[in-house]
């Protein structure tokens, strides 16, 4: 590694906020040490500040396992270390043999939020174009589905934030519900100040999280509804704006169409028949209510955001839920108004970009549908491919994992930048069908739980080591550049689907230089609802030197380039029609509810050390020491009532399976719920736990509630009297 | 394709249509006697205490054309022999199965100067109308009676003092809500009324109303007081609506009787749904029974017609004796929906009030040794919350005075979750704000993280301090506290400051000390 002379102005290699930082060549260089410092830098989103993540980033360039040549399971069972041409030869013959055998379908490729769009682009095209499956879907599916068809049905168009994250700073009141940004993207809580100021930032949330705690001391409102009635809480929340005269009607008139359904849908919610639904008071309804109307601005308010992130999202009823906050928002005329607004808060590093360009299983580069002729004949035309032998849509992530190795299944799985083996719900079914394959083929930096179970494992670049394009949760697309050399034989995904594509004899052009594929994403997205024909690394890199990024649609066009579009919806939406459609929507509760067997709600979600399956930050030394091992959060009543010490070890049993994790007292949860981190693998792994039903319309599982029971991994005696006694003197409350 | 005629068409009515039709192919026809679209009945005391626009209550109309609403048009009988429900506009409806959805109507007491006809200012409180009315009246500000200090009759009461109106309220019974509540718990609503200025008069019937020019002027009460009213207001209870089952010959008692599956007695082509019916398990008027019974009846329905491919010409044959396989199937189905989800139909909310009810709860309450209660009496604080225990589940509870409490309740009652393992735990909301923790830094633990973001305990920043660092910035370039959200920088200048008071025995006050 020979880091560059200069500092590196890049982004953090984590969540979707992705903070501006600035990489130094580390002096004196030390072998194994990291090869960078890591400092903060002035970006609009992080204000100079990074979260210990981001602080010790340079630690996963210097991770001590890291791969640095392709590996091959030999006949022993083992992986051994292979060249590249001896590697490829091996997926190149095997995904041939497989697709001659049981059709190009049998090929199936899964991708992942954390790809450049260069990457996921090309992920995209090398799948429809020279593997010509349907079958690719990604990660994704697991985080934004349910976002994403909410915000296409209700706005034609689905861009996170469709305003800079920094117009938050000026509202009088933020709705988040179930996003904990304090612990998953500290940063961002900058902006939540002048909402806190006033006393309006609400935050739902079964826990009183680190995030729900920024409303304490008159700072805003906790309301901490039953897992999975989060839907209910915002149709008693719409409930009262209409039934008490508050919704914005001018703009419910002008700027929408069916909120007369909407509104006859909610008369049956009234605040009491809500609360005794989701648990959280009448009047605590009432008094939210009011708080979110009086700061917009058909009231005189400085304006009013409502957020939304996975832990409302991740349910069968999540674009339901979506749906439902959108409602209300439009009720209160909150979008399409500046420093008003909805908002959905991404989350992988590329959440945003990575659903844009062709890497979902119903989509095509620029957020167009591949089953829309107009948007085929485009992509097509720019791929130098007929429109026909582009595939249809393929199966969505849940479904897709549980056809590997199945009759009429997928036989050969691709993965890029997804660690499924840990990520997906029901985890231990995930496991079952990749060991039914013929080929896993795995590409990555570090030997996940996922790329220790392939067939073959190709290394590839990270972060620091590449070149390209990020969309952040705000739609502004940034630049990420490279500072060091990737070690060893450690190559870019770029070069190795260029590489299959001539193995297998394609005659589809894959360009390998980032620049290059970014200039042909673009023009595949002209027109697209996420345009980005106006956009360029040369634009990017002069808007990066300015401390700023471009939002995207950005087309391009005659005379001067385009600005790109910080505000959406300002003159309308972009549906037929120009008006925000609303829908009326209801609530079923969760597919998986509590039971006489499974009496207590496992809610699931992430601490701030960790990212996603910790591959990343379990291999950095000072977030392990801080957070080093998976654990449970359960109220003192529950744990006293299953006999379950503080710090002991809980096994947790759901219909799908058990994992071991230590119990962590606390009184910041309800006592009919425990929450679980997802970041481990193993037998502490909660998505082992996990559901994998999902939403209907967005094929998005259901991680975020589930049923489960609870007791000692050792069976103890109950808890005695002692203390239980000292629990009364200390105060249950 | 089933046909199925609905007769009424309030919020059971219009709840079963929707219910219906998501689940079957049938054709439904409902007859609506008032002439509005369906509304939410349960709000009309909303609309009377002023707390919900009238506009708002209108319910979803079914957007199907296999739907048809006929609205002001009454069902005057029912032909069981030709299976047929003739309307009061001469109209005739063919059913394969026929749901009644009646309701009720309020319940007129036998007092002097009450007939039929209400008096000018004499007001039931059960449709739109009489709320219209109620609020047209409450205009000019009159001395208000509510006769019946029932739910309905608390919430009106409590709405109308709530809009600035001198409100007393005149119960029979020897305390307020006497089915729901027991003596204390009436006491503790009583205090609880009397301080948003509604007065109780309990233990003493309306003996007449007396009137002026036709108009009312005020109540008599059975002990010959008299309470002067310019304004009265009937939440006397309900009387199920059964004429039309009666005449056609159903069995009725207080309502339409019917069996476990909602099938009237003695006709099973023809249910009861709602307030007009009068099921095995009882009833309390409550509008979650009647929303339970319209969805286990389109279940039934479901469940007869599914996967039956020769359904049309097969079921009405087939009706009165559906196969085992039908039978068990339609068991099944009930027992799949029913089973996830929330339970529990009979949780009493008073609207306003923060006071709530279910299970086993009142005076009433047969004496039962497997039950184990639990009070928190609090009357000077207009608390009161009782929890009723069997094994490890919540079985009933009554909660004044405290609705995150109430809510808690509701949440373990309708879930059956088991309690704690002293159920005197119920009584107090066990997720709460904690008081601040240790916020002089002398107090606080030299292992207590103070940057969250980046995991800086207090103990790092003093020995930062110790090291030499003097300001802000030389701690954050050391530790990185405070350059994640920054919500920490206030803790951090404290920690400072205190350090350099009390330097160099900073860190030996808080040595090993552990995190709480």
């Amino acid at each position: 590694m020979s880091p560059t002379p200069t500092p590196v102005q890049t982004h953090c290699p984590y969540c979707a906020l992705q903070c501006g930082m600035s990489l130094t060549a580390a002096r004196p260089a030390v072998p194994g040490g990291v090869p960078v410092v890591v400092g903060g830098r002035e970006f609009p989103t992080n204000r100079g500040g990074l979260c210990q993540k981001g602080w010790t980033s340079a630690g996963v360039l210097a991770a001590p396992d890291r791969l640095t040549t392709p590996l091959l399971r030999g006949a022993d069972g083992e992986l051994r270390t292979a060249s590249w041409d001896e590697a490829l030869s091996v997926v190149a013959r095997g995904l041939a043999r497989i697709a001659v055998e049981s059709g190009p379908e049998a090929v199936a490729v899964f991708g992942g939020g954390g790809l450049t769009n260069e990457k996921a682009y090309t992920l995209g095209k090398f799948a429809r174009t020279v593997l010509r499956t349907p079958n690719i879907d990604y990660n994704g599916r697991f985080c934004m589905a349910s976002a994403a068809a909410g915000m296409n049905r209700a706005f034609g168009v689905d861009r996170g934030l469709p305003f800079p994250l920094t117009d938050l700073g000026g509202a009088q009141a933020v709705l988040l519900l179930g996003s904990n940004l304090a612990e998953t993207m500290p940063p961002s809580v900058r902006h939540l100040a002048g909402a806190r100021a006033a006393g309006g930032l609400v935050v739902v949330d079964p826990r009183r999280s680190t995030t729900a705690q920024l409303a304490d001391g008159g700072q805003g409102v906790h309301l901490a509804p039953v897992p999975g009635t989060d839907l209910v809480v915002l149709l008693g929340l719409l409930h009262v704006v209409l039934a008490e005269g508050l919704a914005d009607t001018e703009y419910l008139e002008t700027r929408t169409t069916g909120a007369e359904a909407v509104r006859r849908s909610v008369a049956a919610w009234w605040p009491e028949r809500a609360a005794a639904v989701c648990g959280v008071p009448a009047d605590d309804l009432r008094r939210t209510a009011r708080l979110l109307a009086a700061a917009s601005g058909r009231h005189g308010g400085a304006g009013a955001y409502i957020l939304t992130g996975r832990g409302v999202e991740q349910s069968t009823q999540g674009t339901a839920t979506v749906t439902a906050a959108i409602n209300l928002a439009l009720a209160l005329g909150l979008p399409g108004r500046p420093g008003s607004g909805f908002g959905a808060v991404t989350g992988q590093g590329n959440g945003q970009g990575g659903r844009e360009h062709g890497q979902k299983a119903d989509q095509l580069p620029g957020y167009r549908m591949i089953t829309d002729p107009s948007a085929r004949a485009h992509v097509a035309a720019v791929w130098g491919v007929e429109e026909e032998t582009i595939p249809g849509p393929g199966l969505p992530a849940v479904a897709l994992l549980d056809a590997l190795g199945r009759d009429g299944g997928p036989r050969a799985l691709l993965v890029h930048g997804s660690n499924v083996v840990v990520s997906a719900p029901n985890a231990d079914r995930v496991v079952e069908r990749l060991r039914a394959l013929d080929l896993l083929v795995v590409c990555d930096v570090v030997p996940s739980e996922t790329a220790r179970m392939a067939d073959v494992v190709l290394p590839v670049t990270q972060w620091a080591e590449e070149e390209g394009t990020m969309t952040s949760l705000e739609g502004r697309v940034i630049r990420r550049r490279r500072a060091v050399d990737a070690p060893g034989e450690v190559r870019s995904e770029l070069w190795v689907w260029a590489e299959l594509a001539r193995r297998l004899g394609s005659g589809v052009e894959l360009a390998t230089d980032p620049e290059q594929v970014f200039d042909e994403l673009a023009r595949a997205s002209a027109g697209g609802p996420a345009d980005y024909s106006g956009l360029s690394h040369g634009r990017l890199d002069a808007a990066e030197s300015r401390g700023d990024g471009l939002y995207w649609p950005c087309p391009d066009g005659e005379g001067a380039p385009h600005p790109g579009t910080p505000r959406m919806f300002l003159d309308g939406f972009p549906t037929p029609d120009g008006r925000a459609r609303m829908t009326a929507v209801d609530h079923g509760g969760p597919s998986d509810d509590v039971r006489e067997d499974a009496p207590t709600y496992l809610v699931t979600g992430r601490v701030l050390q960790h990212y996603q399956t910790g591959a990343q930050t379990h291999r950095v030394p000072e977030l392990e020491d801080a957070q080093p091992e998976p654990f449970v959060e359960v109220h003192p009543l529950l744990a006293l009532r299953v006999g379950l010490e503080d710090g002991e070890t809980v096994r947790l049993t759901t219909s799908r399976g058990t994992a071991l994790a230590r119990a962590r007292w606390t009184t910041d949860i309800r006592p009919d719920t425990v929450f679980m981190p997802f970041h481990w693998a193993g037998e502490g792994s909660a998505n082992r736990l996990t559901t994998d039903a999902v939403d209907p319309t967005s094929k998005m599982p259901e991680f975020k509630v589930c049923a489960v029971r609870l007791e000692p991994a050792v069976p103890t005696s109950p808890v005695d009297a002692e203390t239980s006694a000292a629990l009364t003197a200390n105060g249950a409350r | 394709m089933l046909n199925v005629v609905v007769v009424g068409y309030g919020m059971v009515g219009s709840r079963f249509v929707d219910d219906l039709l998501a689940r079957t192919d049938a054709q439904v026809t409902v007859l609506g006697a008032e002439p509005y679209e369906a509304y939410n009945r349960v709000l009309l005391s909303d609309v009377v205490a002023g707390r919900s626009d009238i506009g708002s209550l209108t319910l979803p109309a079914p957007t199907s054309d296999r739907a048809r609403v006929l609205r002001g048009v009454e069902a005057v009988a029912i032909e069981r022999r030709t299976r047929t429900v003739l309307d009061s506009s001469g109209g005739r409806h063919r059913y394969d199965a026929l749901v009644l959805a009646t309701g009720a109507r309020a319940r007129v007491p036998e007092i002097d100067g009450l007939g039929p006809e209400l008096p000018a200012g004499v007001h039931a409180l059960r449709t739109l109308d009489d709320a219209r009315e109620i609020l047209a009246a409450a205009s000019n500000v009159p001395r208000t009676v509510v006769v019946g200090g029932g739910v309905l009759g608390v919430e009106a009461a409590q709405g109308l003092a709530a809009r600035g109106l001198d409100v007393t309220v005149v119960h029979g019974g020897p305390g307020l809500m006497d089915r729901q509540l027991d003596a204390a718990a009436a006491g503790v609503l009583t205090g609880t009324l009397r301080r948003s200025g509604v007065r109780s008069r309990t233990g003493c019937r309306p003996a007449g109303v007396l009137l002026a020019d036709g108009r009312v002027t005020g109540v008599r009460l059975d002990g010959a007081d008299v309470l002067a009213a310019e304004l009265v207001v009937l939440a006397a209870g309900a009387v199920p609506e059964t004429g039309l089952a009666a005449r056609a010959g159903l069995e009725t008692g207080h309502g339409v009787v019917v069996g476990a599956e909602l099938a009237t007695s003695r006709d099973p082509r023809i249910f009861a749904i709602g307030d007009c019916a009068q099921p095995p398990e009882g009833a309390h008027g409550l509008v979650a029974e009647g929303w339970d019974h319209a969805r286990r009846v389109a279940e039934h329905l479901a469940a007869l017609t599914e996967d039956a491919p020769a359904r049309t010409t097969r079921l009405p044959g087939a009706w009165g004796r559906p196969s085992l396989a039908l039978r068990v199937g339609a068991t099944l189905a009930t027992r799949e929906v029913s089973a996830p989800g929330v339970r529990g139909t009979d949780v009493v909310t008073v609207k306003g009030m923060a006071a709530v009810t279910m299970g086993v709860c009142g005076a009433g309450r047969e004496p039962n040794p497997a039950h184990r209660t639990v009070v928190l009496s609090d009357p000077g604080a207009g608390r009161h919350v009782e929890v009723v225990v069997e094994g490890t589940t919540l079985v009933g509870a009554t909660c004044l005075g405290d609705a995150r409490v109430a809510a808690d309740l509701t949440a373990a009652y309708t879930r059956r979750t088991p309690v704690p393992a002293d159920p005197a735990y119920l009584l107090l909301a066990p997720v709460a704000p904690q008081t601040a923790s240790a916020s002089s830094p002398a107090q606080m633990p030299a292992d207590a993280v103070v940057c969250r973001c980046n995991t800086v305990t207090k103990g790092q920043i003093t020995d930062c301090c110790e090291a030499g660092a003097g300001t802000l910035e030389d701690v954050a370039r050391q530790t990185r506290a405070t350059t994640g959200c920054g919500g920490c920088t206030e803790a951090v200048c404290g920690i400072l400051e205190w350090a350099a008071a009390t330097q160099p025995s900073a860190t030996d006050l808080t040595a090993g000390t552990r995190r709480p």
